[in-house]
């Protein structure tokens, strides 16, 4: 597993990465399988986003506490570039699939 | 502008690549990241995709003339966002590079979308774009510093050669009429 850009927040990233990853792989194939109708999806999706943020949302605190708020971030003057580059462009909305893209179901 | 694309396939299912791309570093081959961190996730409670932003360090030997002229260092830094829809099976991951962003940009997308026979589909793009903007107000302002300068000079010049003909003549002509 990579490191932090901290070196001191690297046990706490392992931690969280780890967490994420065993919800992970527990989550996708199921979430493949359940996404045949709208409800179907939200009903899974719901239970699941809730169960990540149950099992990793205590660490994530902690590991988002020591990258981002504890100066890592901004002592190597991140924060700025980061904010900046957030503006020009947040990508808070999905890419859809391309028009050619198989169908999956 | 320049642009870059590929792509190929992996001869693994879409899943077991998806997962695998949480995963993807450290590798061997691919030394300059030297760290990832992630920076918001959430998972959409209706519809299940997963939105990651990560903050990419690389190590990367810039060549001497880049680092001199843009001030840059070895470490450059990376902000990834990436998208996993399961219900349409779609991964994108976009990245844009914050070192040395005020000069060019660097924007890579990248998709992972499945094939039959158990196979995904990669696909990359990339572009890559100086800011012309800011260099043509670079250069604009690097000419009227030079505008600026040279007036003066020019001003300074005219009042020093007055003074030095003054000088040289005011001397003969008291050197001659003593004589």
């Amino acid at each position: 597993m990579s490191q932090s850009l901290s070196s001191e927040c690297t046990p706490l990233k392992k931690e969280y990465d780890s967490c994420f990853n065993s919800w992970f792989e527990g989550y996708l194939e199921p979430a493949v399988a359940n996404s045949k109708s709208p409800e179907v999806r939200a009903a899974y999706s719901k239970q699941k986003a809730d169960e990540f943020n149950l099992k990793c949302g205590k660490i994530w605190e902690q590991y988002r506490t020591c990258v981002q708020v504890q100066q890592a971030v901004k002592e190597k003057g991140l924060d700025k570039l980061l904010q900046q580059a957030r503006e020009e462009n947040p990508l808070v909305d999905p890419i859809p699939p391309l028009p050619t893209q198989p169908s999956s179901k | 502008m320049h642009f870059f694309s590929q792509s190929f396939h992996y001869d693994h299912p879409w899943t077991h690549v998806v997962i695998g791309m949480w995963h993807k570093y450290p590798n061997s081959k691919c030394t300059h990241v030297v760290s990832i961190d992630t920076i918001d996730r959430t998972v959409d409670p209706v519809t299940g995709i997963i939105r990651t932003e990560r903050l990419m360090g690389c190590k990367q030997k810039a060549p001497i003339w880049i680092v001199k002229l843009f001030g840059g260092s070895e470490d450059a830094f990376v902000r990834e966002i990436s998208f996993v829809d399961p219900a349409t099976q779609n991964v994108t991951i976009t990245s844009v590079n914050l070192s040395l962003s005020q000069f060019a940009t660097c924007y890579e997308q990248i998709r992972y979308t499945p094939l039959p026979s158990h196979q995904t589909l990669f696909t990359q793009t990339a572009e890559i774009q100086a800011r012309m903007a800011l260099w043509r107000s670079a250069a604009d302002g690097l000419e009227k510093w030079l505008v600026q300068r040279f007036e003066q000079n020019a001003h300074l010049g005219k009042l020093g050669f007055t003074d030095v003909l003054r000088n040289l003549w005011e001397e003969r002509h008291r050197a001659h009429s003593s004589s």
